[in-house]
């Protein structure tokens, strides 16, 4: 039992829940304390202390039953037992007419016979089924399986069998009562394909190393990767997010033991009568405002949806974040991301501009910004700009960029394309380039960690 | 009072029930688990879910003395753990001022008479002048008691870096009085309503406990209980409908607090059934939002007809939908 258990916490793991050492070691605990026999409790005893996240529930639900159940394929009901003489001589009569593949599979399922394990794992190497990990494939597999038993063709004979039989002149309520029984069978079988999928499944995922290649991940390029790798990239943004907030805490418990704040500190012990008892120190206060401008548009696309969920946990971890987007004009966004889940928000600012035919253009995403928002902008606030400068040979407004490069505190640029494409094209980079205090290359997710981890240093 | 453990997670939901707490058997087996392993439980779920009341329950039902933090943006360790009262110590200072000089009388120049006085020391930092914020209370405490911090997503992560080191070991070190360790380990309760992801390790010190809307039986076996007066065929439909607006996208959804208050409304104005008049007036009970109570005016008048003959649509916890929109409420 321990053994499975350890297997299931692989299996989470594998499935993206983050369970660690000390939680796997509680949920022992607690089920010495509560005991293996009630499975409900047992359930709970494991989801208590191992899920903590209400997003991971659907995965542990899912996999618990595949580790826990009972094991036993479903019944199936042997047909055989209560026909008369007369009735099975008909029927051997009637599946003498078939191919031998078909016949032993009707027979399997007139006396109720489940699939031997061999025989599902035979299916089961035919269909792939040894390299599949992802619960998501479980559906396909398992018809793959059907199909490999030639489910249709056992359906059709079946059909066949029953006419056969009512040729043969069998009693129709009895032909009803067969067929009715036989189809339970061919659920049952279908139940039994789908367990043993979700089975090795299961097992395959305990196998995998959790996180397996997230490094790799880190520092693959941006347009080389899959939906699949999107997901765990999402997934780690956000886990990066929830450290740059522990990590801005320390910073700014650093600055509170900064210089002696004399006149704070007479006032505070005027009540004690001038004796300075409480010290009062000035309070740096470190905390960033940040303005974000994304270009979302087509050259930048692939991207786009990274740079949005890295804006959107920006966001979320600084409260005094403006965020724009751009791709002919400029829109407002940081009203979309409030309130809303991370990639339902990322998906309604996509959505809500879609790429199209019109042109990037920069320069008069400038010119509106300083009309309508210049206000939000102050010396400690930090500029970023999310793009690659291609700017359509349009006016890249280096009057109005160099102006708010100078209004701000700093100015940062992140660029996914590598420097040596700025002079190319219809780049504008490098007029930018000397207005901006940094500039970093943001082709990965490690790059875009470490210079996000740069922001928040501001010194 | 003596308090009580639970030898069973059935006998603690009965001892909810008597509080009028009405438990599933999940809330119970954790909460069970909880005070058998000694973690602090942490609990989430939309508003209105009763995280709060759960804790109260269990104070109640364990005969424990409820301590509640409840969390702010700017919390910090002088308004949750301890603080100096300099007040009080000046006052005693002033007061004290003829024994103090008694005590340095005859001291031969200033070093002498400051060694006197740093003997004296320890008065001023005792107990004493110790002002005891709900942690140190809760460590500090003679009694078992249950320790409530509420809304932990609302304290800065800075805060809640500080309770990871108070919940692991249920100590706190001062640095005039030494380290204080906890007499009775407090059951321990966390609430959150998920504003924000909180850290991984303060997640993994606790037992995790997801609750959500309660099922319709669940719902009006509440009701029944906590407003006998409202008539069963009524309190059920008027449960059902609770779970159709639940299942629409609103700003706000009605949580079980305001099923009860809208119960009572009910009670108050004498309603015979849900028609048309009734609901036009007591929604605004439930929906807290101008834009939803036009909607759910508009959708209600639609399908009036058929109020009674649908099925109640219950909120499932698999539904992808229904985490959608519980993290968009919140």
């Amino acid at each position: 039992m321990e053994d499975r258990i350890v297997k299931f916490i692989s299996a989470l793991r594998g499935g993206g829940v983050r369970v660690s050492l000390a939680e796997s070691a509680d949920a022992f605990r607690a089920i010495q304390e509560l005991g293996i026999q009630d499975r409900e409790r047992f359930r709970l005893a494991l989801r208590a202390t191992l899920v903590k996240d209400a997003g991971d529930i659907p995965t542990f639900e899912e996999l618990f039953p595949l580790f826990f159940s009972s094991g036993e394929a479903p019944p199936l009901l042997n047909l055989a037992q209560d026909l008369s003489p007369d009735e099975a001589g008909m029927i051997a009569e009637a599946l003498r007419q078939f191919s031998r593949k078909l016949r032993e599979m009707l027979e399997k399922l007139l006396r109720g016979e489940s699939l031997s394990q061999q025989e599902l794992d035979q299916l089961g190497q035919m269909v792939g089924l040894n390299r599949a990990d992802d619960l998501r494939q479980r559906e396909w597999l398992a018809r793959r399986m059907a199909q490999a038993l030639r489910f249709r063709e056992v359906q059709e004979a079946l059909r066949q069998l029953m006419e056969l039989l009512a040729q043969m002149g069998m009693n129709k309520q009895r032909l009803d009562q067969l067929r009715q029984l036989l189809q339970a069978n061919q659920q049952a079988l279908l139940e039994q394909l789908r367990q043993h999928a979700g089975q090795r499944i299961a097992e395959n995922l305990a196998q995998r190393r959790p996180d397996q290649g997230i490094d790799d991940l880190l520092n693959r390029p941006f347009n080389a990767l899959s939906d699949q790798d999107m997901e765990r990239l999402r997934k780690e943004i956000r886990r990066l997010a929830a450290l740059l907030r522990s990590r801005i805490a320390l910073r700014q418990k650093r600055a509170k033991t900064g210089q002696l704040d004399a006149k704070a500190t007479i006032r505070a012990n005027l009540k004690h009568g001038s004796v300075p008892i409480e010290i009062v120190h000035r309070d740096r206060t470190l905390k960033p405002k940040l303005i974000v401008i994304c270009d979302i548009s087509t050259s930048m696309r692939y991207c786009s949806e990274l740079m949005l969920s890295l804006v959107y946990c920006l966001q979320d971890q600084i409260s005094k974040t403006h965020a724009f987007a751009f791709i002919d004009h400029l829109e407002y966004i940081s009203p979309d991301f409030a309130g809303r889940a991370p990639n339902e928000a990322v998906a309604g600012v996509l959505a809500r501009m879609p790429s199209g035919h019109y042109n990037t253009d920069l320069g008069f995403s400038l010119e509106q910004f300083s009309r309508s928002f210049l206000d939000t902008m102050d010396s400690r606030t930090t500029f970023i700009v999310v793009g690659d400068g291609r700017n359509n040979y349009n006016d890249p407004r280096l009057d109005i960029f160099s102006t708010l490069a100078r209004r701000s505190h700093r100015t940062i640029w992140l660029n996914p394309e590598a420097p040596m494409l700025w002079a190319t094209g219809d780049s504008d980079m490098l007029k930018y380039a000397p207005l901006c205090h940094t500039i970093l290359q943001v082709g990965t997710l490690a790059e875009l960690t470490a210079a996000v981890d740069r922001f928040l240093i501001q010194r | 009072m003596s308090t009580r453990t639970f030898s069973t997670p059935a006998k603690l939901k009965d001892a909810l029930g008597e509080q009028q707490y009405i438990a599933n058997d999940e809330i119970a087996t954790i909460m069970y688990l909880s005070q058998q392993l000694g973690k602090p439980l942490l609990t989430e779920g939309p508003a209105g879910v009763g995280k709060t009341e759960l804790a109260k329950a269990i104070a109640g039902a364990t005969g424990r003395e409820l301590i509640r933090l409840q969390c702010y943006e700017g919390l910090d360790e002088t308004k949750a753990l301890y603080e100096w009262e300099y007040a009080k110590q000046l006052l005693y200072t002033q007061l004290l001022r003829d024994k103090l000089q008694e005590t340095l009388a005859g001291a031969t120049g200033l070093a002498a008479a400051a060694d006197r006085l740093a003997a004296e020391e320890d008065v001023f930092f005792s107990m004493r002048f110790l002002l005891q914020r709900p942690l140190l209370k809760a460590i500090l405490s003679k009694e078992p008691t249950v320790l409530l911090i509420d809304e932990i997503d609302r304290a800065d992560a800075e805060f809640e870096a500080f309770l990871l080191e108070v919940l692991s070991d249920f100590q706190v070190s001062v640095p005039e009085l030494g380290t204080l360790t906890a007499v009775h380990r407090p059951l321990v309760v966390l609430t959150s309503n998920n504003t924000r992801e909180l850290s991984e390790a303060l997640k993994r010190r606790c037992l995790y406990l997801f609750i959500d809307y309660p099922t319709v039986d669940q719902e009006l076996a509440m009701v029944r209980l906590k407003v006998p007066e409202l008539a069963p065929r009524l309190a059920r439909q008027a449960v059902e409908l609770v779970h159709r607006l639940r299942a629409m996208d609103l700003r706000k959804s009605p949580s079980i607090s305001e099923t009860l208050d809208w119960a009572k409304a009910l009670v108050t104005l004498n309603a015979r059934q849900l028609d048309q008049q009734t609901l036009e007036t007591t929604l605004s009970v439930l929906l807290k939002h101008e834009s939803d109570l036009q909607r759910v005016e508009g959708e209600l008048t639609r399908t009036e007809p058929d109020i009674e003959s649908r099925p109640p649509r219950r909120p499932r916890l698999d539904d992808d939908d229904d985490f959608a929109r519980y993290r968009r409420n919140n």
